[in-house]
């Protein structure tokens, strides 16, 4: 809460949303680190003595099995909270990567906002769009090779004092670029861009989960951040300390970004919601981290044949995710309220 | 009544969420009728479609269904699979094993009028067979004699099949083949209408010589078939019609069994099978459909570690198929080898696989990876990719497969692929070291279980049937004795002997067969347990009430709404 000043805070513990989001995101935590502890099967064990019925299937809740046996006949309380500390790991980190490249495309972008731009050669488009045009049709590597040599020849053009009509092109400031960039991005729908990277992975991690949610989810916050960076740069202390001759980065890091990390830190919140959906989406639909790792998406896919005889393996994984993506949200937007000064 | 009705509400709700099922409601009346009573709509119904009607080149189940109706053979298999004649009125098969000679009834007819004579069969034949014609099916007939030529196009017609007169149709092989007549028994080579012409054209309108013929098919939701009035059997088929609905939900298609709107319903969930069998009213009303197939195990023999047979023989006796069977109870039964039961594969004294930890890590040590239990060191070093495609049961004994492996020292790390990615992982030379795989019976013969998968001739570097690319040429050779022989009792000898050789250098670690378990309304009789077809309906009459019977179908906006929520 350091984020916010007294006025904010008191404002932020006013909300009744704000306080139930808080109090189940501190729950959802606390059940994530704490949750396993209390485990008294392996996650992973199938317990075919006590964890099933004569007819094979999976018992219900009861004091040996808090919430029941899944259909592998493993504790269903166990695996719910390894679930949570993987969707919180996931999705808070993925939350992270988003934010730091969003934060810093929409500072360069919104700070660079009608500045004379650079030249582009011609020979540089061409060659990234064949690029690009390779990667479509499945030649990766020759499509890397041409991006990284469609790079080479811009940083060329930039860099070259003199003038050479092989180079020529247009210009094209930074915001331009980076925003355009954002508009092609945000035209592909998010869970099918990550599904089909998701897919593209010869083996799903925790990692590459991670940093396809990350790397496919900072267009909005780089939008944002642009907006709040163009009000900001031109105030007062930024031209000042553009006059002492400060550094551009250091301009930014020092005086823009403390001023825009409050709407950063609310869509933060936010995102960590959409990232634990999208995590459970990918899981389910099998294209997340591969089984045996207890996901709460997998959990919901493989009971949901079990729906009537044993509907606690909907139950559980369905109420953690519902409730995790609310608390985060309720959070959201309490911290949205209470940094907002017209809510006074 | 408010309070009535909230306090209702919030039992439904509590019976939704805790998952109180409900009984099912009581079966609908039967007549009483002893004798089989002519008329009626039979009505089915699947969560699957159909691609084609064409016996010469439709492969699944659920067609095979509706090609039993409309097509028939000249002959056919009983419900213990033996084989009778159907369309041909006798048979019989030459002293040196080589020449079988069909007769053929007199008045028979085509859906189209036009009456059966040898040489149709004969066109039908070739038209199946021929090197166009897509499928892989003509592999089962490679015995007829001038077959090479033929897939060749070195000659215009089998030379093997010979029309002689005009109901007499005589097949010649190049040599005996036991394998030949139930092959012939399969529904590839049934005799279809001169509409097909000589060659297969999938704009084709089926049209057979079954007891039904069709009526109407609107791809991918129903097909109509209707009673087939020159169906040379006297008095049959009882039905007057059988309507098939296809790709319907299958909590739909079990409503609908209890409201009657269907009269079977075979692809119940896990929980509704359960449901039927706990319920006395009910559980007279159900049984289980066997489809003679092996689950299990495939190793790659070429790749490491399963290139060393100790590693196999170690699997083989690590996997508890008890435990599998308990991830689907009433549907999967064990396989300890690679004859089904219903094919000879039920001596309990055989040498089959089972399951014995102490000799799995006795496997392994031998192997030179052996593994302590109790520190967990030791076993093979590298994880094995173990690819599976998204299919409930697969990805659960994957799992299970996953531990009890791990018992032993060898660590999987499962993949989960899309089905196309899984057919190329585990069918591409090289590939996958090891991999769930399946295989069903294409005709009753012990031989349909060797040929194909566990022989160096399956071997192919691209869709390799043989997917463990095991190559004996000591099996190889009982396989061909195998075909060659016509003695029953040789014959399971020599197919024992297979076995036995199969289960241990375990290519394959078998673990289960499946079962389907299906109900029906009581006013559905003579449905039959057939060894080869599976929902075998040929011969249903339908005992309804006269009250049921006249009750009719939803129209209109009813029928609109039904088909929305299919």
């Amino acid at each position: 809460m350091s984020v916010l000043d007294p006025r904010a805070r008191r404002r932020f513990w006013k909300n009744r949303g704000a306080r139930v989001g808080l109090g189940f995101v501190a729950f959802l935590v606390a059940f994530a680190l704490v949750g396993p502890l209390f485990a008294r099967h392996d996650a992973y064990t199938s317990d075919f003595a006590r964890g099933a019925t004569v007819l094979g299937e999976p018992v219900g809740p009861s004091a040996v099995y808090w919430l029941g046996t899944d259909r592998l006949f493993r504790d269903v309380f166990v695996r719910l909270a390894y679930g949570a500390r993987l969707s919180l790991v996931i999705a808070i980190s993925a939350t992270l990567i988003s934010t730091v490249i969003g934060s810093a495309v929409g500072l360069v972008s919104g700070f660079y906002e009608g500045s004379s731009g650079a030249r582009v050669p011609y020979a540089g488009i061409a060659v990234a769009g064949a690029g690009f045009v390779a990667v479509l049709a499945g030649h990766a590597r020759l499509g890397g090779a041409l991006l990284v040599l469609a790079l080479a020849i811009v940083a060329l053009a930039w860099v070259l004092p003199v003038k050479i009509a092989a180079l020529d092109g247009p210009t094209l400031d930074a915001d331009t670029a980076l925003m355009r960039l954002v508009d092609v991005g945000l035209s592909f729908p998010f869970l099918l861009l990550v599904m089909a990277l998701g897919a593209a992975f010869d083996r799903t991690t925790v990692s590459t989960i991670l940093w396809t949610l990350g790397l496919t989810s900072w267009l909005g916050t780089a939008r944002v951040v642009r907006a709040k960076t163009l009000t900001v740069r031109n105030l007062d202390f930024v031209g000042a300390a553009r006059a002492l001759g400060q550094p551009v980065w250091r301009i930014l890091a020092r005086h823009v970004l403390p001023n825009v990390a409050g709407p950063v830190i609310v869509l933060g919140t936010a995102q960590v919601a959409s990232m634990i959906v999208a995590e459970s989406v990918l899981s389910y639909l099998g294209v997340g981290i591969s089984p045996p790792t207890p996901t709460w998406g997998h959990m919901l896919y493989e009971g949901q044949d079990a729906y009537e005889s044993a509907p606690w393996l909907l139950v559980a994984p369905g109420v953690a995710i519902l409730f995790s993506v609310l608390g985060f949200n309720l959070l959201g937007e309490g911290l949205r309220d209470a940094l907002d000064p017209k809510e006074d | 009544m408010r309070s009535i009705r909230k306090r209702t509400s919030a039992l439904v709700a509590c019976a939704a969420l805790l998952g109180c099922q409900e009984p099912p409601p009581s079966p609908l009346p039967a007549a009483g009728n002893a004798a089989p009573v002519r008329g009626g709509e039979l009505r089915l119904a699947s969560a699957f479609d159909i691609k084609s009607l064409d016996p010469a080149v439709a492969s699944d189940a659920l067609t095979g269904e509706a090609i039993e109706l409309m097509f028939a053979g000249l002959v056919d298999f009983d419900d213990a699979g033996h084989i009778v004649p159907d369309l041909a009125e006798r048979f019989e098969r030459s002293e040196d094993g080589t020449t079988y000679r069909f007769f053929l009834r007199d008045n028979i007819f085509f859906h189209d009028g036009s009456p059966i004579r040898a040489e149709d069969c004969k066109r039908t034949i070739e038209r199946a067979l021929h090197p166009d014609t897509p499928g892989s099916f003509s592999l089962f007939y490679d015995r007829i004699a001038g077959f090479e030529d033929y897939q060749n196009k070195k000659a215009d017609h089998l030379a093997g099949v010979v029309v002689e007169g005009e109901r007499v149709l005589a097949i010649h092989l190049r040599e005996p083949d036991a394998t030949f007549l139930p092959a012939f028994a399969m529904q590839i080579l049934r005799p279809v209408c001169p509409s097909a012409g000589d060659r297969y054209d999938d704009t084709w309108t089926p049209c057979g010589a079954g007891p039904f013929k069709l009526e109407s098919w609107d791809r991918g939701r129903t097909l109509r078939l209707v009673r087939f009035d020159k169906w040379w059997q006297p008095g049959k088929p009882y039905l007057d019609r059988i309507t098939y609905s296809y790709s319907m939900n299958i909590v739909t298609e079990r409503y609908k069994l209890e409201t009657g709107d269907l009269d079977t319903d075979r692809e119940l969930s896990l929980p509704d099978t359960f449901r039927y069998q706990n319920d006395p009213r009910w559980k007279l009303l159900g049984e289980y459909d066997v489809i003679p197939s092996i689950n299990g195990e495939e190793m790659n023999v070429e790749m490491a570690p399963f290139d060393n047979v100790e590693i196999r023989r170690a699997v083989a006796a690590a996997i508890d198929r008890d435990q599998i069977r308990m991830l689907k109870t009433p549907s999967l039964i064990p396989l300890y080898r690679v004859l089904v039961p219903s094919l000879g594969g039920d001596d309990p004294n055989f040498p089959a696989q089972k399951h014995d930890y102490a000799a799995a890590l006795e496997h392994m040590r031998r192997a030179g990876f052996p593994y302590d239990p109790a520190t967990g060191k030791g076993g093979w070093p590298k994880p094995i990719t173990y690819p599976v495609y998204k299919q409930g049961l697969y990805e659960l004994s994957a799992q299970l497969l996953q531990q009890q492996l791990a018992k032993i020292g060898l660590r999987l790390e499962i993949k989960v692929v899309s089905f196309p990615t899984y057919l190329m992982m585990t069918k591409r030379r090289g590939t996958t070291a090891m991999a769930p795989a399946g295989w069903q019976q294409d005709y009753p013969d012990p031989n349909d279980f060797f040929e194909p998968i566990f022989t160096t001739s399956a071997i192919n570097d691209e869709d390799s049937n043989n997917g463990a690319f095991y190559s004996n040429p000591r099996l190889d050779d009982l396989v061909v004795r195998g075909r060659r022989e016509l003695d029953a009792a040789k014959r399971k000898a020599i197919y024992d002997e297979a076995d036995a050789i199969v289960c241990s250098d375990a290519p394959w670690a078998m673990e289960y067969q499946y079962r389907y378990y299906g109900v029906h309304q009581p006013y559905v009789k003579g449905l039959r347990q057939s060894a080869v077809w599976p929902n075998y309906v040929r011969d249903v009459w339908l005992d309804k009430p006269r009250a049921l019977a006249m009750r009719r179908a939803p129209r209109g906006i009813l029928a609109t709404l039904e088909g929305l929520l299919r």
